[in-house]
């Protein structure tokens, strides 16, 4: 069921139920009150009868009209009245209920006699209710002369009550029937900004992301709703740009390698050709091998440091150690192209680490020292500490990365044109798991360079604090 | 027919190179796309093989570039993006065909082929003077319904011959459209060539379809 339609549903029996009752408790209590006020009415009435016959010394009397000429407030009352006698006849009674007999019951008898007045209801045929009251005349408190009975037809009571019962019956269901419609405006106007919310929604999951919901934002609710919305597809697109980004350059990558495979072997399969364009083929495709492996190994590390995967174990690591050693490998990899790789200034330094990881981000760096730089090259490993770091920094005289360049280059894939010309080796990811590596030791990885003159890279370590 | 090839990766570069050679065209590869597109400029190209990206100038520049000279010349565009709007682009922005890598050799040379048919469409690829016949799809040749085995450099130069029948055709333009950059332009390879074609074509027949013109160059017809 819609929402619009149950939140209707909800408010209109609420609604209802409270209707219902006020009307239930109203009708009761109006229609108790208006019965009191005429009990009260008929005892006040009785009560004068009475008072004012024992005061005036009330004796047998013939008729009403004499009773009315001696005592003229009997006849000013809009009730009826009987007066009987202690055997239960009628003495006297007057002349507006002369249509009917109206006798007195025994209850009531026994009850004047206990000295006591009575109120009764009665009910005649396609008559009114009437309401009686009787009470005993006595001398000096206990001896019963007379018993006086008031009257009154509750016709206009009930009139009343009918007519309100009728106008709450009518009324009730008009207002819900009102309260009902509003309603179900007031929630299909609260709810539509939902719709909008919805149909954006589908558009969006229909591959959209571009799409945001474009509303005024009151700070309510839904104005809370929108924002938070467009703020999650915000970052949805983000990350599915930058997937994209990445799978079309890892895509563009691996098809490179796979193309030269391709053509160079169908190229060479396409007639017989002497046994060293073969060779030469293999030895080619050799090396495009290799160079996807080493792509898919970077990646499958990158994708794994991504999920958390790769652990890393922090143990004591002794900086200048490192740094020597990488200083002896990376002394091989400069001599094949007269590139020298001196230490600099070394101070001791201990980090917590994992060892593995951090030759992996020296020699990285290292090793694109040597690769981007000229023949005759220098590059000067400097291992300081500052405060409560160890900085190592690795400069070198090469190609430099011109300065729009130099945030990118930590990015996946990402290779500066001229370290493209430079060399075809480097697969675009090692400067981004280096950069990995750094974030993970707390540290971070940054780069001084200018176009032609030459980079420094700088890693910024914690010191391991001091044993105690 | 001569075909400049650009393209970044050296290795891509030269097996594409090898392979157009190896079906008689003149190949010049570059490596960088400003230097490229000077090349372009520069010689009169039968045909354009692009790479979308590389360095210094990327071959959707190359092509738009190339266009905006009004410069003709079929382009043919490699990209490695299978990316359905990268190739919209291209041929959007005048490019005449595309292959995507990894490609296979074969569906290059026959888009090549294609694109270097787009002249002679009404006779389905056979070019005809006389009774001489060329298939540009097999590349065989035959006269007189007897065929007639070439070398590399023969067939292409026949093939230049009998793409501009009836018209005078220079040194400068043969070696332009028949030799790469390569080529040098102070030795008589060309008359050597020529007298090659003449000894599988025109010996021993009343007919002679290759003609000299004395000063000028050279010329095919059947009269």
């Amino acid at each position: 069921m819609p929402l619009r339609v149950r939140l209707t549903l909800w408010y209109g029996s609420a609604l209802a139920t409270v209707l219902i009752t006020f009307s239930v408790v109203l009708y009761v209590i109006t229609a108790r009150n208006l019965r009191d006020d005429v009990d009260e009415s008929l005892k006040e009435t009785a009560a004068t009868a009475v008072r004012s016959l024992e005061e005036r010394g009330f004796l047998p009397l013939l008729d009403e009209e004499d009773l009315l000429s001696q005592f003229p407030e009997l006849a000013r009352i809009d009730k009826f009245f009987q007066i009987f006698s202690p055997s239960g006849t009628i003495t006297i009674r007057s002349p507006n209920i002369k249509r009917y007999e109206v006798p007195l019951s025994q209850k009531a008898l026994e009850t004047a006699f206990l000295g006591q007045s009575l109120l009764e209801t009665t009910k005649y045929p396609n008559e009114p209710q009437l309401r009686l009251i009787s009470a005993p005349i006595t001398y000096r408190g206990n001896f019963l002369y007379y018993i006086v009975q008031v009257g009154t037809s509750m016709e206009s009571i009930e009139d009343t009550l009918r007519h309100f019962f009728i106008l709450l019956t009518v009324a009730v269901p008009i207002a819900l029937a009102v309260s009902l419609a509003a309603g179900w405006f007031l929630a299909g106007r609260a709810l539509r900004p939902v719709d909008a919310i919805t149909l954006a929604a589908q558009r969006i999951a229909g591959g959209d992301l571009s799409q945001r919901l474009a509303m005024q934002t009151a700070p309510d609710e839904i104005g809370r709703l929108v924002e938070t919305f467009n703020n999650m597809i915000g970052r949805l697109e983000a990350s599915f740009r930058q997937i994209r980004q990445f799978t079309s350059d890892a895509s563009h990558e691996l098809r490179t390698p796979l193309t030269v495979m391709k053509g160079e072997t169908e190229l060479v399969l396409r007639r017989a050709r002497p046994l060293e364009d073969y060779h030469t083929v293999l030895e080619s495709n050799l090396e495009e091998i290799d160079r996807m492996a080493r792509i898919v190994d970077e990646l499958l590390f990158l994708s794994r440091a991504d999920m958390g995967a790769v652990k890393i174990e922090l143990l004591p690591v002794s900086l200048e150690a490192l740094v020597e050693d990488i200083h002896r490998q990376a002394t091989v990899l400069g001599q094949d192209r007269t590139i020298e790789v001196v230490l600099g200034t070394i101070v001791p330094a201990r980090v917590q680490g994992d060892e593995l990881r951090l030759r992996e981000l020296l020699l990285n760096l290292v090793e694109n020292a040597v690769k981007y730089s000229n023949p005759k090259g220098k590059v000067t490993i400097n291992l300081i500490t500052e405060g409560q770091q160890a900085i190592i920094s690795v400069t070198d005289q090469g190609i430099g990365i011109a300065p729009d360049n130099q945030h990118k280059i930590f990015n996946r894939f990402f290779r500066t044109v001229e370290a493209r010309t430079h060399t075809k080796k480097g697969t675009g990811l090692g400067l981004a798991i280096c950069s990995w590596i750094a974030e993970t030791h707390k540290g971070c990885i940054s780069v001084q360079s200018e176009l032609g003159q030459g980079s420094t890279f700088t890693v910024t370590l914690p010191l391991a604090p001091r044993p105690a | 027919m001569r075909v400049l090839v650009i393209e970044d990766e050296t290795k891509v570069g030269c097996f594409i190179k090898r392979a157009l050679e190896e079906e008689s065209y003149a190949v010049d590869l570059c490596e960088d796309g400003a230097k490229g597109f000077e090349m372009a400029l520069a010689t009169n190209y039968d045909l354009l093989v692009v790479d979308l990206m590389l360095p210094s100038m990327s071959g959707m520049d190359i092509l738009r570039a190339v266009r905006r000279e009004r410069i003709q010349t079929p382009v043919l565009i490699l990209t490695a993006q299978s990316q359905i709007d990268q190739r919209v682009k291209g041929l959007d922005a005048g490019a005449d065909d595309y292959l995507t890598k990894p490609f296979a050799i074969d569906e290059l040379l026959a888009r090549v082929r294609a694109l270097l048919r787009r002249g002679v469409t009404e006779s389905f690829g056979i070019l005809q003077v006389d009774d001489l016949v060329l298939n540009l799809a097999t590349r065989e040749v035959t006269r007189s319904g007897q065929r007639i085995d070439l070398t590399l450099k023969e067939y292409a130069l026949l093939e230049y011959l009998m793409r501009h029948t009836r018209r005078v055709l220079t040194r400068p333009m043969i070696s332009e459209h028949v030799w790469n950059q390569d080529f040098d332009t102070f030795t008589n390879v060309i008359d050597v060539y020529v007298n090659y074609l003449r000894n599988k074509i025109d010996r021993g027949r009343t007919k002679k379809l290759i003609h000299t013109i004395r000063g000028s160059g050279y010329m095919l017809k059947a009269d």
